[in-house]
């Protein structure tokens, strides 16, 4: 007796709660999952073919539009790359400005995916205003910590979002002790806040799935790694310098995205708090690492459903840091070092909130930019992403199409993904035959 | 009453800036107490801008379709935004969500009116169409008769 093939597809052409404009789609021909694409439509942007001719003190201010969640690690990568080649170190107190900014974009960045984007697919609600009317006082929390994140990058970076006081060396104007302690009754509010999310978050339900990931994140010695990073670490044990970053991790155009594919010695691997928790997790303050025990969260962390308790745990660390930044500033003599440019080729890499984000520039000798590389996270995690759609469609193939389309939203949502950076970035569909 | 003004834009995006060119025609004579704000449509912004106001006025290009410079008002403290007003925004949320959002949290002023301005051209660098220019003078006059008749 012949056998009629079932073919399924489900797709979401406009994916929700996601930054930037991309789509997914998943096919299954007999309970089989024959096809997963994650397709970033957003159209390309050409960011590093219009950086060529720019002089090089331009490169954070430009790349910083890139994205309006994550400018600062975009300022800050590009800072580095530019200092690295002109053989400058940005330290002390300056550095500590740095890190206080990343802390301020952390905190309005994890804010945001947090209870914005992904607390609403745990909780069965479609939006944030879904959510406000079930649950106000979650809502109204969020709300504040994102402009607690938001009042630290404007009173160090000058303006919310695109901050626009960092320059190649340092600052143009550094803040006086009295600017930033100012900042600290919020920020230690802000961190009884982030505890309490960590409990929210860990108390909520998690789809079954345990991935086996190639972790790989900055590493600096002594520390979690946020505004910078020597080397690259990762969970198989290999170690390289950032400038050795394209020897290793390759990029490459698929026909159903107008995002790069990346792989890390020809494999799979994944950028972001799993990874800094996973590669890193000692280096976290006290109460972060308590607030996480508490929580239950084993040193690997391997169901991606529950990088929403690894975010919230870096909430209270990015709150930690910050207020510790405050304690410990000193206004520096100088808002910058001076960099002279020279001809060559200059790496930074810095741990944006959903990963490592790395920038390579060549300069000629008067300082104007040759050619630019920029990898995001989102391109780097974009295999692992397809490779959780896969393995949870296979597990739960069973489930009605409606509730397996928000599911594979939520998968693709434990990356926070941010399109709009990967766009050289999402649709949800899953066709089942 | 306590009233903010909002225009809401970007002034690199063509028709996208006719909210705030109607604040700068708006700004040096509005009645006392009434604040101008200019924002880029974030709602955690366009919630403080509105923050203790018992009314906001918020103007902002739409992309309907309509035709170029058509206005419309929506009071939107009695009823949504409909699908084509304060959606135009590429960012993750907009003033439509803003408003919803304030509403579900008990924070939307009692008196809510939104405008949205049909807009023709959003190219990078695009200065205002005629058709919308002349409109948002248009909104402008219509919002200082609200603001003076108290209605």
């Amino acid at each position: 007796m012949s056998r009629t093939t079932r073919t399924r597809t489900i797709r979401t052409d406009y994916l929700a709660r996601v930054e930037g404009e991309g789509g997914m789609l998943v096919k299954l021909r007999d309970g089989r999952v024959t096809d997963v694409q994650l397709s970033i439509y957003e159209p390309p942007r050409f960011f590093e073919a219009f950086l060529r001719g720019r002089d090089f003190a331009e490169a954070p201010d430009v790349t910083a539009r890139i994205c309006g969640i994550c400018p600062v690690a975009y300022q800050m990568s590009s800072c580095l790359a530019m200092e690295s080649l002109a053989g400058v170190e940005v330290e002390g107190q300056l550095r500590a400005l740095r890190r206080l900014l990343y802390c301020g974009e952390w905190i309005e960045s994890h804010t945001l995916h947090v209870f914005m984007l992904h607390a609403p697919d745990f909780l069965g609600v479609a939006s944030a205003v879904e959510l406000a009317k079930i649950d106000p006082g979650l809502v109204e929390t969020a709300l504040r910590l994102k402009k607690i994140g938001n009042d630290v990058m404007r009173v160090v970076g000058g303006r919310e979002v695109h901050p626009i006081n960092v320059r190649v060396g340092g600052w143009y104007r550094v803040p006086t002790r009295a600017e930033l302690e100012a900042l600290v009754p919020d920020l230690e509010w802000a961190k009884e806040a982030s505890l309490a999310t960590v409990r929210i978050a860990a108390g909520l339900e998690f789809p079954e799935l345990e991935q086996d990931y190639l972790f790989a994140a900055l590493a600096e010695a002594g520390e979690y790694p946020i505004d910078r990073g020597t080397h690259v670490v990762t969970s198989a044990d290999d170690v390289f310098p950032v400038s050795e970053f394209l020897e290793h991790v390759v990029e490459e155009h698929v026909e159903h995205s107008n995002a790069l594919h990346a792989s890390l010695d020809g494999k799979r691997y994944l950028v972001g708090p799993m990874a800094r928790w996973a590669l890193h997790r000692t280096h976290l303050s006290a109460d972060a690492l308590g607030a996480a025990d508490e929580a239950g969260l084993e040193p690997v962390v391997r169901n991606p459903f529950r990088s929403i308790v690894v975010r919230a745990v870096e909430l209270v660390y990015a709150c930690d840091e910050a207020l510790r930044l405050i304690r410990e500033y000193e206004p520096p003599a100088e808002p910058s070092l001076a960099v002279v440019p020279t001809a060559g080729v200059g790496h930074g890499a810095t741990e944006a909130p959903r990963g490592i984000l790395y920038h390579r520039y060549r300069l000629d000798d008067a300082g104007a930019i040759l050619d630019a590389k920029i990898v995001p996270p989102t391109s780097q995690n974009q295999r692992s992403i397809e490779h959780d759609l896969r393995a949870f469609v296979s597990a739960h193939a069973a489930l009605p199409d409606e509730e397996l389309r928000l599911r594979c939203e939520q998968a693709i949502r434990n990356y926070d993904p941010c399109i709009s950076c990967a766009t050289h970035f999402l649709r949800l569909e899953v066709e089942r035959s | 009453m306590t009233t903010c003004v909002v225009g809401v834009g970007n002034d690199l995006r063509g028709d996208d800036a006719v909210g705030l060119a109607v604040v700068e025609l708006l700004e040096g004579s509005l009645p006392d107490g009434v604040r101008a704000v200019r924002c880029e449509g974030e709602p955690v912004a366009l919630l403080t801008a509105w923050e203790r106001c018992d009314r906001t006025i918020v103007v902002d290009a739409t992309r309907s379709g309509a035709e170029p410079g058509t206005v419309r008002r929506i009071v939107a403290h009695e009823q949504p935004l409909p699908d084509d007003v304060g959606r135009s925004s590429t960012h993750v949320l907009g003033v439509a969500e803003a408003v919803e959002l304030a509403r579900a949290l008990g924070k939307l002023p009692a008196r809510t009116i939104v405008y949205g301005i049909e807009g023709a051209v959003f190219d990078t660098g695009a200065p205002l169409s005629p058709s919308v220019q002349a409109a948002a003078a248009v909104v402008a006059a219509s919002i200082r008769r609200e603001l003076e008749g108290g209605d």
